[in-house]
């Protein structure tokens, strides 16, 4: 049995309920997170992400549904009593403390005696590089700095579970990068349950073990980084994840492990084995654009004409025309290597199998 | 939490140390003047060293509801001077503690006194008129001789005196209007309400106090003020301000300054301390210096004070004023127009 | 619906306040305080105006309207509150504008000029009329004029000075808070400066002009001071219920002048805080940006500068009038100088200093933290019943000040409630008179803070006390010292209220001076004057003082990069 420490059981936010205004902020919403995971909750703004996170963090009240902290109803319980704790976007450190006082903050609370104190903070910091810094007023580190004291101020608590808020919005992209890799690794390191909240894919897919994608309140997708870039449950993860093509096609016919689809003359048989389709069915076809190669045009399974190339470097993105007047977008990588092609010349595609998703027409949103 | 129960005990304990750990002192309500009412009790703490007074002053209408509003659980004990008509008002209300007892009481003339040892006087005062003489060079009059005198259209807007209700001399002046002019029965009459109208037009202002007006008129912001001789004295005359005093022929009116025991004040033994003192010579030799006329017929007289020989006194009956003052304030107020 | 979700939010909200005892406590605490000492006594009021000794007798709400004795301070008073707030905004608005949106010089000078009334007694001003345009003043004598300063003139001349620094404040900020790229656009338009200001940025100023004038409206309608030494025969609503407690001890006919005076007040703070506010185009919180179009043009730059210099010099010399009145030994009469006065206010009243300065010292710190307090929870808490709490505590705002006063004897008359006579119900009068503007800035100054700061916290397991003290209190640590001193000087300055609940031990130093104005000793009162002011003066000082000490480096509060 799953070692579950955090459950939203049907989540239900609504804001300025029975007014004119009244806005759903999360809408039937339900995940668990296991011990020791980083669940990251994505997606757009306004998704139900934060408002889920603050729930969570006692910080905003559920109007319905319920949230379990290892099994104990906390819905009514207050903020300071939750044993959660919280990395903020803006650090919310505290202005008129030093980087002691407010990396001690959380130990004065539950009374730990000042030598144990001491220790434990130089430990602490020194986890992400901020050793003997304990005297500095926060107001005088660098962002990065400080966004490091609130990750220290948060883990050195030992919290059931801990909570990010975006926390690297503030930070300019290169230490973005470092500092969330720092964060996963001390995460890991710690063992520390966490529920991690942001827009950023990249930052979701290289330090989850699963991600929540979220849109108008709702759940699209739980899985891993791979799970929902290569296998998107619906038209809005595979839309919001990466970039990708929808093709319009119509189901052939289906079996255990594959489904055989037609498109534009052509049949093809895609590995797929999680979803049924009746025969007839209309499909569209998740094709990104690094699942396409460009050959001679007989050669291919559809045909089309090169209308626009974008070349940035490492690879060339070619806008091609179907014969329905469809637009793809298909990548090219190392165009050194493979040569370019030319405007309105003719070309066939072909379709890596095992990189296609077919998804029903019409699943624009999903449990 | 220990913290918070800490700064929630003393907050408690400076609430009730705010509440005023009761003194054994002796309060008293004063409606003479600031100035007088600290050389009396000044006076009487030197003489009684062990006896610490707390007083108010306030003039005696607002003694008077003062004690209404506390009669459930009087503050003070003593009630030292101001006009007598609301000791009598406040001793119809059942508001006074008696003190036959007191060697004073006993050999003033009855006159003087209340019969049932209610409230006794400490002095007596007559109502006379003050003029500022630069105003009466301007408009080229006399300085007025009589209640009529004051109807003059020369001086209209030029009167002051204190509202009815809330001094003692104003009340008292009233009174004096009331027995002068038409009958000399006690209350309104027709004539009697005529005249308070058309004299209610003449008033520039009303005060609160009812010794103000004699200042004022001393400054020169009125022409002339009804007040005590006594006040007219020692406000303006001796002040060396441009006034003249005169009295109406009709008739005037006098007040008697009287004390009183409050009943079931705190500290009603030290009060009777207080109340012996007044009445010696010693203490009413003070009124030497404010032009009072003292009661004690052993206490000394000012220079140049007025004397009821000097001065058509009016026969009025001081108790009934007394006894009828609410209903006698709503007709004044009906007239006047002021409340 | 709408019924189903209001239920069910308030059953939320009472699960979770029951899960938060600290929180339940305090919140518990206050609305006891708020419902014993506001709404408590406003209920005395109203009972003892219809319901007196217990049977209904409406006697003088009747009366009222029928006798026009009864009505016409009703009406003196609208008229006056009517002629002071339009008088009132044209004068702050000469000084918001130069101030704001001009650069004429003197700007520092002006500022304190138009800021100096708020520092001492309002009805110094009154005094300061009389001693110079009464039927003996100075002026009056000089000039040889016929007028009576007394009634409807002295009024507004003094109410219009006293109070039309309160429409300064909004003013200033409402002017120099338009967004110029706004009146740019006008210009850039081809609009004249003229055009613009009449079309563009008067417009925009409206409803700060409306909210000023209908708060010096409040003000002058609850005003006890000036009419008691300056109304002659132009009774006004104040005046007469005074009287008709502490004079005649007509508690029912008091209780319903209260009521009279109540329900304007109650109206138009109303219309202001809900209607007028909401259309605010401008916000008002914060410090005056100081950006913005500043006129600079000869033709508008030199009238209003004109002006300011004239309306300082009659503030000048009202305060200077009084000043030298302290110094004479007979006003008007005998002008040799003396310290006389000041002998007497320190021998006679020398224990009222003591004991005004003892209680305003109290309420004032009581009072801050109380309003400290319920800003925070107004503004970070929810919990059932927040409306109201902030409702109730902005109340006072709209009560004059005769009425707290009247409902404060009726209230705490009477064992069990026995208050009268201490010191504690003073304490209590200033605490919650003071409080709506206390709350309403500690609401300001919490908005400058970061929320994430106090959420983190109680994330890190901080309750409800300890995130204040340790938190939020140092954060808004400078502003609220400074507020306090406000707070403070406005207890060393108020009367109306306070008027009714001293006593034989417990006196206070503006009622002193009111006793010495109402007995015409004019010098002792200006003498009382400035001793207040040299007081107030002592204290501001000194807080900045303070302030700039322990605050050396500024604290600002960090909200991300």
């Amino acid at each position: 049995m799953a070692d579950v420490v955090v459950r939203f059981e049907n989540l239900v936010k609504v804001f300025s309920e029975g007014t004119k205004r009244e806005v759903r902020a999360v809408d039937d919403f339900s995940l668990s997170v296991e011990r020791g995971h980083l669940v990251t909750l994505l997606g757009p703004s306004g998704c139900g992400k934060t408002t889920s996170l603050r729930i969570l963090a006692g910080f905003e009240s559920a109007t319905a549904g319920n949230v379990y902290i290892d099994e104990r109803r906390v819905n009514d319980i207050p903020p300071q009593r939750r044993d959660t704790a919280m990395v903020f976007q803006s650090y919310g450190l505290f202005p008129h403390m030093t980087v002691l006082e407010n990396v001690a903050y959380g130990l004065k609370v539950k009374r730990v005696p000042k030598r144990e104190i001491v220790k434990r903070v130089a430990e602490t910091l020194g986890l992400v590089g901020l050793e003997g810094l304990e005297k500095r007023p926060v107001g005088k580190l660098s962002g990065g700095q400080q966004q490091r004291v609130a990750l220290c101020r948060a883990i050195i608590t030992e919290p059931r579970v801990l909570l990010f808020d975006e926390p690297l919005s503030n930070l300019d992209a290169k230490l973005r990068k470092g500092t969330r890799e720092q964060i996963r690794r001390i995460q890991q390191e710690l063992n520390i349950t966490s529920l991690y909240v942001t827009h950023d894919q990249a930052e979701a897919m290289s330090i989850s073990d699963q991600i929540a994608v979220m849109s108008e309140g709702r759940l699209q997708q739980l899985g891993s980084a791979e799970e929902i870039y290569a296998r998107p449950a619906n038209h809005f993860v595979a839309d919001f994840i990466g970039e990708a093509n929808l093709v319009p096609a119509t189901v052939v016919a289906t079996s255990a492990d594959e489904v055989r689809v037609r498109m534009y003359g052509a049949e093809i048989a895609i590995a797929q084995e999680d979803v049924a389709f009746g025969p007839d069915e209309p499909v569209d076809l998740v094709v990104r654009p690094e699942a396409v190669d460009l050959v001679a045009a007989s050669e291919g399974d559809i045909r089309a004409f090169v209308r626009f190339s974008h070349y940035t470097g490492s690879i060339v993105l070619y806008s091609l025309e179907l014969p329905d007047e469809r637009r793809v977008a298909v990548q090219v990588a190392n165009p050194q290597e493979h040569g370019f092609l030319q405007i309105d010349e003719e070309v066939g595609l072909r379709l890596h199998r095992r990189s296609l998703r077919v998804l029903a027409r019409g699943s624009s949103d999903d449990r | 939490m220990k913290r918070m129960i800490l700064c929630l005990s003393l907050l408690l304990v400076a609430g009730l140390a705010l509440t005023g750990i009761a003194k054994e002192t002796l309060t008293i309500y004063t409606a003479f003047d600031q100035d007088q009412a600290a050389v009396y009790i000044e006076a009487f703490e030197a003489a009684n060293p062990d006896i610490d007074v707390e007083w108010v002053r306030l003039s005696s209408g607002e003694v008077y509801t003062r004690l209404q509003a506390e009669a459930a659980n009087p503050q003070a004990s003593l009630w030292f001077g101001g006009s007598n008509t609301s000791h009598i008002a406040a001793a119809k209300a059942g508001l006074l503690e008696p003190y036959k007892e007191s060697l004073a009481w006993q050999y003033i003339s009855p006159q003087f006194k209340d019969p049932e040892g209610l409230w006794i006087g400490l002095y007596v005062g007559y109502i006379g008129f003050v003029t500022n003489t630069e105003f009466l060079a301007e408009v080229g009059a006399e300085a007025p001789t009589s209640w009529q005198d004051l109807l003059k259209p020369e001086f209209k807007g030029e009167i002051t005196l204190a509202y009815a209700f809330s001094s003692g001399t104003a009340y008292t002046t009233l009174a004096g209007m009331l027995t002068a002019i038409g009958s000399s029965e006690p209350g309104f009459d027709a004539d009697d309400e005529a005249y308070v109208a058309a004299f209610n037009e003449q008033v520039g202002q009303y005060n609160t106090s009812g010794s103000a007006a004699a200042t004022m008129v001393g400054l020169g912001e009125f022409g002339i003020g009804c007040v005590f001789s006594h006040d007219i004295v020692k406000k303006a005359i001796s002040k060396g301000y441009p006034v003249v005093m005169t009295f109406p022929e009709e008739g005037t009116s006098y007040e008697i300054g009287g004390m009183a025991l409050i009943k079931g004040g705190p500290q009603l033994e030290l009060a009777k301390v207080f109340y012996d003192w007044a009445m010696t010579k010693e203490a009413q030799d003070l009124y030497k210096d404010f032009f009072r006329l003292p009661l004690n017929p052993m206490a000394e007289l000012a220079e140049g004070s007025v004397r009821a020989t000097d001065v058509n006194v009016l026969p009025i009956d001081l108790v009934w004023y007394g006894d009828n003052k609410d209903a006698m304030l709503d007709e004044w107020s009906e007239i006047t127009g002021e409340y | 619906m709408k019924l189903d979700a209001y239920r069910r939010e308030v059953r939320g909200e009472i699960r979770r306040l029951l899960h938060d005892p600290v929180l339940l406590g305090i919140v518990a605490v206050v609305f006891v305080l708020l419902a014993a000492f506001i709404v408590f006594p406003l209920i005395k009021v109203v009972q003892h105006s219809v319901w007196p000794g217990g049977t209904f007798q409406p006697k003088y709400f009747i009366d009222f309207f029928q006798k026009t004795y009864y009505w016409r301070p009703l009406v003196n008073s609208l008229i006056v509150g009517s002629l002071v707030s339009v008088f009132g905004m044209l004068v702050a608005f000469i000084f918001a504008y130069g101030i704001a949106r001009t650069d004429i010089p003197g700007k520092g000078f002006f500022r304190l000029v138009a800021m100096l009334p708020i520092v001492s007694p309002p009805f110094l001003i009154a005094l300061a009329a009389i001693l110079l345009l009464g039927n003996h003043g100075v002026i009056t004598d000089a000039l040889r004029l016929n007028w009576d300063i007394y009634g409807l003139p002295g009024l507004v001349l003094t109410e219009t000075l006293a109070y039309f620094p309160i429409a300064f404040m909004i003013l200033e900020g409402v002017l120099s808070k338009i967004d110029p790229s706004i009146e740019e656009a006008a210009l850039d338009m081809g609009a004249s400066k003229l055009r613009t200001f009449f079309t563009v940025t008067l417009p925009l100023a409206i409803p700060g002009i409306a909210s000023a004038m209908l708060l010096v409206f409040i003000r002058s309608l609850e005003d006890f001071g000036n009419p008691v030494v300056i109304q002659g025969r132009f009774r006004v609503l104040t005046v007469a219920a005074y009287h008709a407690v502490v004079g005649r001890f007509n508690m029912p006919l008091g209780a319903t002048l209260a009521i009279f005076m109540l329900l304007p007040t109650l109206m138009i703070f109303v219309v202001q805080k809900y209607y007028v506010a909401r259309k605010s185009y401008v916000t008002v919180t914060g410090k005056p940006s100081g950006i913005g179009l500043k006129s600079t043009e000869k033709h508008v730059k030199i009238p209003i500068f004109i002006a300011l210099c004239i309306l300082s010099g009659i503030i000048l010399l009202m305060y200077g009038v009084v000043l030298f009145g302290s110094f004479t030994r007979l006003w008007g009469f005998d002008n040799s100088l003396t310290l006389d006065n000041y002998r007497y206010v320190f021998q006679v009243g020398g224990q009222y200093v003591w004991d005004t300065l003892k209680i305003a010292l109290t309420a004032t710190p009581i009072g801050g933290l109380l309003s400290i307090l319920i800003a925070y929870l107004v503004v970070r808490k929810r919990f059932v019943g927040r409306g109201a709490m902030e409702f109730i505590s902005m109340l006072n705002f709209a009560v004059p000040g005769v009425v707290v006063g009247i409902g404060y004897i009726l209230a705490f008359n009477t064992p069990p409630f026995q208050l009268t006579g201490t010191a504690l119900i003073i304490v209590l009068v200033f605490v919650f008179r003071r409080m709506p503007v206390g709350i309403r800035d500690g609401i300001a100054q919490l908005q400058q803070i970061d929320p994430a700061i106090e959420e983190a916290s109680s994330s890190l397991g901080a309750g409800f006390f300890r995130t204040f003290t340790r938190v939020t209190l140092p954060l808004v640590a400078p502003a609220f010292l400074s507020g306090l001193v406000y707070i403070f000087v406005r207890c060393m300055t108020a009367i109306s209220a306070v008027v009714f609940v001293v006593s034989a031990g417990w006196q206070l130093l503006t009622v002193a001076l009111l006793y010495e104005v109402d007995q015409a000793n004019l010098a002792a009162a200006a003498a009382y004057g400035y001793v207040i002011i040299g007081i107030v003066l002592a204290a501001i000082v000194l807080m900045r003082f303070v302030v700039a000490r322990l605050f050396k480096g500024g604290l600002t509060p960090l909200g991300g990069e």
